[in-house]
């Protein structure tokens, strides 16, 4: 009786387990379908056509953009890339029917789009008819940057990056705005904390890892796998400056609390200067690029960049820094055609190259020329009266874009490096006693010139 | 979903079961039993593992959903209504208002919602408005009905607050001595009885829904001229209605969404939040043919005066060939109603944190605004500085189209202003006429970037400078002998009667009675000649035609000009050296026009008009135009008044 009642206890017990069981599992079933259906038939879909997805969820993108009136470009590497090959075929016929899905449909998870902020009103229509065509959207917002300099303006924050999902696909509009010195700028993507970091895989994105700053690029129209979507005119040219297009922004907070400390030189000769400084490298920045040479902010401009995002009013030139492989003989002409007549050049191509410019009313402008080595990157100095050379030495950096009295210009992107090597650890301490012999703190005495060499070494006009 | 496998270590140990349960089978009969009871164990632990699974999946589900909405969130941070105080569910509100001579406060709930003990300020009856279904104070205001006028303003105010709405009144001080019938018939019809026998130095409290029931009122008369009545403190509970009830059903509409926004908030501005027939938010004005600022930043400059601000948004979004999306908003401080108006207009604003104080907090919130604008828009070659107390005249943008390429070219040009300060009703006359003059009027310009960046903004005046942006901005330093355009009838209005240089008396006496454009696209005249040389030639010209008025006759009196129409006539009046400025002080103030400081002067002549007639005042012999004055004619002197006799006047 004990026995079978046990049994039976337990058969009952498995049975309503069983049946529990069962209950949940359907339960379960029908509780996921419901909430991610939509997903799972779409993966289902994608196993035979997932190529076509990426050129349908395109499609439908352009078609809401367009609905819109937004005139978006297209900026992805990875097409731009395959579309660079055929560039002139393209070119060529730009109504002609494609035969078969060359470029959107390659393989990849998103398509990266450019978009003004200026040529369009942010429309909450948009969003609501990207809903209604099933796009999944997430807004990147974060501060102004173009009012991030300013004391206590409550920095209104700006749309940076859009994020539309569709089925397997993803589509990135990377959003541009115009800042002071004729330039595009994008933001860096970072994520809130409420975000959903598995929207997709951001990682994988190729914007937004860092802000960048680019030429306004001229655009053309052109037919794509029978999609109509405007480019830039040279894609190769826009591929090879997104390679070089990071941005560093000015230490605004920094430069704030550097002038609590000391604060600004408010002065009509400060002021002079600064207005002198800045059109002088103006003048000097339209001359070298105009040649195509590549140069960034060295020495005492940079500190002032890097320290309190403006010149250093006590300090009495413009330095700039050029890589010795970028030197061109038109230098000098082009300078002297800018009204910028050469005032010394100390050493020569091979050896400790310096080139100094005469600008307006007594500021000087100072090229220095750095030589690269395994571990290392230097440039020379050059006493005159005693033909004495030194030599500077900086770690290896490379090159970032920044923006300064309102151009867009190089600075090195280890700045702080940079400047500790040549300013020491106190470069926060204004100096206004500077000797360029011995002052650095990465200055090394390198040698006198041959006399014999002088006449070629040492030049002053 | 794969990633969820609980516990792993479960596994082996369901395998290891069976297993020996097969092995008890094959060995033992009674391991049948056993059997059972592990089958029964391991689907009860089944059963465990797949509600465990359940569990995180339902709780995964549900956080990514709230993931999506805290998203949702993070998007429309920018838009979400900060409540003014705690409302809880209730139903009822509990109210409590205090009248006294020297102390006001309104409590709902238990929360301040008006605390005012200053000394000398705050006299007069306060109002507040609250939303029915919300309890959020939507207005509050305070009228000074002890002075002249502002029961007026009250009056207004109160038709423009929406039927349904909670009112609550108290007096501070004294609130009768102005207080008009009309005022007090109007208090009558919101269910009040003691207003219309309000009287001298009476505390009074009110609560009363618009168009409804009264909730409670309490009076204290004063008992003599010299005392004040004893303060009074009401205590009653209003009931909330529901918040269908409380809004306007339009359609749903994008503007709508935004109008909706903006009257659930804010109460006050009269027919934009009518149900019926809500005045638009949209003007979409005629476009401009080949408008040439199109594409110049507007920054309108706004303080803490919402109610102007939405006046001036108006306008300005009325006038003939505005760019809505050039427009910015820049607020001194961290005001909320200021920054509802633009957005009910769909315009951006950005606030500013108030630095210093008085006219230097102006002067550096006036900079960082120039600063932001031309940093928004780094391709404007020029800005259009508003600010929030002017009306802007429909062809305002017509005007500047057809002018500012002179701002471009002539370099002896400062700015292009919409004011002239001598456009009074009884002084201009030509809407398509255009001067230079040496002063910089404001209130409605342009500035031209290079100006700003190269000259201004390097050596701004700063915050420990307690400077007027307006009077550095005039002074020689900066100015260096550069002209302004302005027309003649001027394309702005200044309405403000509250403001930090401002009051009601000043007001009337210097900005009423200015000339205001009203006639849409008005073509100008002779634009080129306003060119620095042009200009010297137009001159001359004119004074060559102009006939000499009789310098015997009193140039105050109307009688002085002839009564004609069209003419142009010039009279000479004493002007020693550059400065010298005596006999035009008084001149102006005899013509009712600005005589605090010299205004619209161009090398010693100023040009107005009088009966309609062009009139000419050079003065001689400081003017290089004294050469036109007929050697029998004596310039006129007027002398300036004793000391006393100024005091008095």
């Amino acid at each position: 009786m004990q026995k079978i009642n046990k049994n039976v206890v337990l058969a009952l017990l498995s049975l309503t387990s069983l049946v529990f069981l069962l209950f949940q599992l359907y339960y379960y079933k029908f509780y996921l379908s419901q909430k991610n259906g939509a997903v799972l038939s779409k993966v289902r879909g994608g196993q035979s056509g997932q190529d076509s997805t990426r050129w349908h969820v395109v499609k439908k993108f352009l078609g809401l953009i367009s609905s819109h009136n937004i005139p978006v470009y297209l900026i992805d590497p990875l097409i731009l890339g395959l579309v660079d090959k055929d560039i002139e075929q393209i070119r060529s016929s730009p109504n002609g029917p494609s035969p078969e899905c060359k470029y959107f449909c390659a393989p990849r998870d998103f398509t990266t789009f450019a978009l003004l902020d200026k040529t369009w009103k942010h429309e909450v229509s948009l969003f609501r008819t990207a809903e209604k065509m099933g796009f999944q959207w997430l807004k990147i917002i974060n501060k102004d940057p173009r009012l991030d300099g300013m004391d206590d303006l409550s920095g209104i924050e700006i749309p940076l990056h859009y994020i539309f999902k569709l089925a397997s696909h993803a589509i990135h509009l990377v959003i541009f705005y115009e800042r002071s010195g004729n330039y595009l700028w994008h933001g860096p993507l970072r994520l809130k904390q409420h975000t959903d970091r598995k929207f997709v895989p951001f990682r994988k994105l190729h914007f937004g890892r860092y802000p960048g700053a680019y030429e306004k690029p001229e655009l053309l129209l052109v037919s794509i796998d029978d999609l109509k979507v405007q480019i830039p005119k040279n894609p190769s040219s826009f591929l090879e400056e997104m390679s070089h297009s990071r941005f560093l922004e000015c230490r605004y907070r920094e430069a704030r609390a550097f002038f609590q400390l000391y604060p600004d030189d408010a002065s009509l000769d400060a002021v002079e200067f600064r207005k002198k400084a800045k059109s002088l490298l103006h003048l000097a920045a339209l001359t070298l690029n105009n040649l195509g040479v590549k140069f960034w902010l060295s020495s005492g401009t940079c500190l002032g960049w890097y320290r309190q995002c403006n010149v250093i009013p006590h300090s009495k030139d413009v330095d700039l820094g050029v890589f010795i492989e970028d030197y061109k003989a038109d230098i000098i002409p082009a300078f002297q055609k800018a009204g910028l007549p050469l005032k010394h050049k100390f050493g020569k191509v091979e050896d400790s190259l310096e080139l100094s410019f005469q600008g307006e009313d007594g500021v000087k402008l100072d090229i220095f020329f750095f030589y690269e080595e395994v571990d290392h990157i230097w440039n020379g100095g050059t006493q005159a009266k005693s033909g004495k050379k030194f030599k500077y030495l900086f770690p290896k950096f490379t090159l970032c874009w920044t923006e300064f009295v309102e151009l867009k210009v190089h600075v090195p992107c280890e700045t702080l490096q940079y400047v500790e090597a040549n300013y020491g650890p106190d470069w926060k301490v204004p100096v206004k006693t500077w000797d360029w012999k011995s002052s650095p703190s990465n200055v090394q005495y390198n040698g006198v010139w041959p006399v014999d060499e002088w006449d070629d070494v040492i030049q002053i006009y | 979903m794969d990633e969820w496998n609980p516990n792993p270590a479960v596994k082996p140990h369901k395998k290891r079961s069976w297993y020996l349960a097969w092995k008890y089978k094959l060995m033992n009969q009674r391991a049948l039993r056993k059997l059972c009871q592990t089958g029964a164990v391991l689907f009860l632990l089944v059963t465990v593992i797949v509600n465990i699974k359940l569990i995180l999946d339902t709780r995964r589900a549900a956080y990514e959903e709230e993931e999506e909405s805290a998203q949702d969130y993070d998007d429309e941070l920018l838009n979400v209504e900060v409540a003014r105080h705690p409302v809880s569910n209730k139903k009822v509100l509990d109210v409590e208002v205090y009248s006294s001579r020297s102390k006001v406060y309104v409590a709902v709930d238990e929360t301040t919602v008006l605390e005012d003990e200053a000394r000398e300020q705050g006299r007069g009856i306060h109002v507040i408005v609250l939303n029915q279904a919300t309890g959020h104070v939507m207005a509050k205001r305070v009228f000074d009905t002890y002075s002249p006028h502002e029961d007026e303003a009250m009056v207004l105010f109160l038709n423009m607050v929406a039927r349904g709405r909670i009112l609550i009144f108290t007096i501070k001080d004294e609130g009768s001595f102005h207080l008009k019938d009309t005022a007090k018939n109007v208090l009558k019809s919101l269910g009040s009885q003691v207003a219309p026998f309000l009287s001298w130095r009476d505390m009074w409290t009110f609560v009363g829904k618009k168009g409804g029931e009264v909730y409670g009122e309490k009076h204290a008369k004063s008992p003599a001229l010299s005392t004040w009545g004893d303060p009074v403190l009401l205590k009653t509970e209003v009931h909330l209605t529901s918040v269908e009830e409380a809004e306007c059903h339009w359609p749903d509409t994008e503007l709508n969404r935004r109008r909706k926004r903006f009257c659930s908030k804010v109460e006050g501005y009269g027919s934009v939040c009518s149900c019926r027939d809500p005045t638009p938010i949209e003007f979409n004005p005629d476009p401009l043919k080949d408008n040439k600022v199109f594409d110049v930043p507007v920054a309108v400059i706004a303080g803490n005066r919402p109610n102007y601000l939405y006046r001036m948004l108006r306008s300005l979004l009325s006038a003939q060939g505005v760019n809505p999306q050039m427009i910015t908003v820049f607020i001194d401080g961290y005001y909320e109603e200021p920054m509802d108006v633009v957005e009910l207009f769909g315009l951006s604003g950005i606030q500013h944190t108030p630095i210093s104080i008085k006219n230097a907090r102006v002067s550096q919130h006036y900079k960082a605004s120039l600063t932001a604008t031309f940093n928004l828009f780094p391709d404007a070659k020029f800005a259009v500085v508003l600010e929030e107390d002017l009306d802007i005249s429909v062809d305002f943008f017509s005007f500047l189209s057809q002018s500012i390429h002179l701002l471009e070219e002539d370099e002896s040009l400062y700015c292009i202003s919409a004011w002239n300060d001598q456009g009074y009703e009884h002084t201009a006359e030509d809407p398509s006429l255009l001067y230079r003059v040496e002063t910089m009027p404001g209130l409605g310009w342009v500035l031209r970037k290079s100006l700003y960046k190269d000259e201004l903004e390097p050596k701004w005046p700063t915050p420990e400078k307690l400077w007027d942006w307006d009077m550095w901005m005039r002074m020689p330093e900066q100015r260096k002998g550069r002209e302004c355009i302005i027309p003649d009838i001027s394309r702005s209005y200044h309405f403000g009667i509250v403001g930090l240089n401002m009051n009601g008396y000043f007001h009337e006496a210097y900005f009423k009675k200015h000339k205001f454009n009203t006639v849409p696209n008005v073509q100008l005249k002779n634009v080129e000649s306003l060119r620095k040389d042009a200009y010297e030639t137009e001159i001359h010209r004119l004074l060559g035609e102009a006939e000499v008025l009789d310098h015997s006759k009193n140039p105050c009196e109307d009688s002085f000009v002839p009564d004609t129409e069209g003419r142009v006539y010039v009279m000479f009046i004493r002007m020693e050296q550059e400065a010298d400025f005596t006999t035009w002080t008084q001149l102006a103030k005899c013509l009712h026009i600005w005589d605090l400081d010299v205004r619209g002067n161009h090398k010693g002549l100023w040009r107005l008009f009088r009966k309609k007639n062009h009139f000419l005042v050079v003065g001689v012999p400081a003017s290089p135009y004294s050469a036109k004055k007929p050697s029998s004619v004596t310039p006129i002197y007027m002398e300036p008044p004793a000391k006393e006799e100024g005091a008095v006047a």
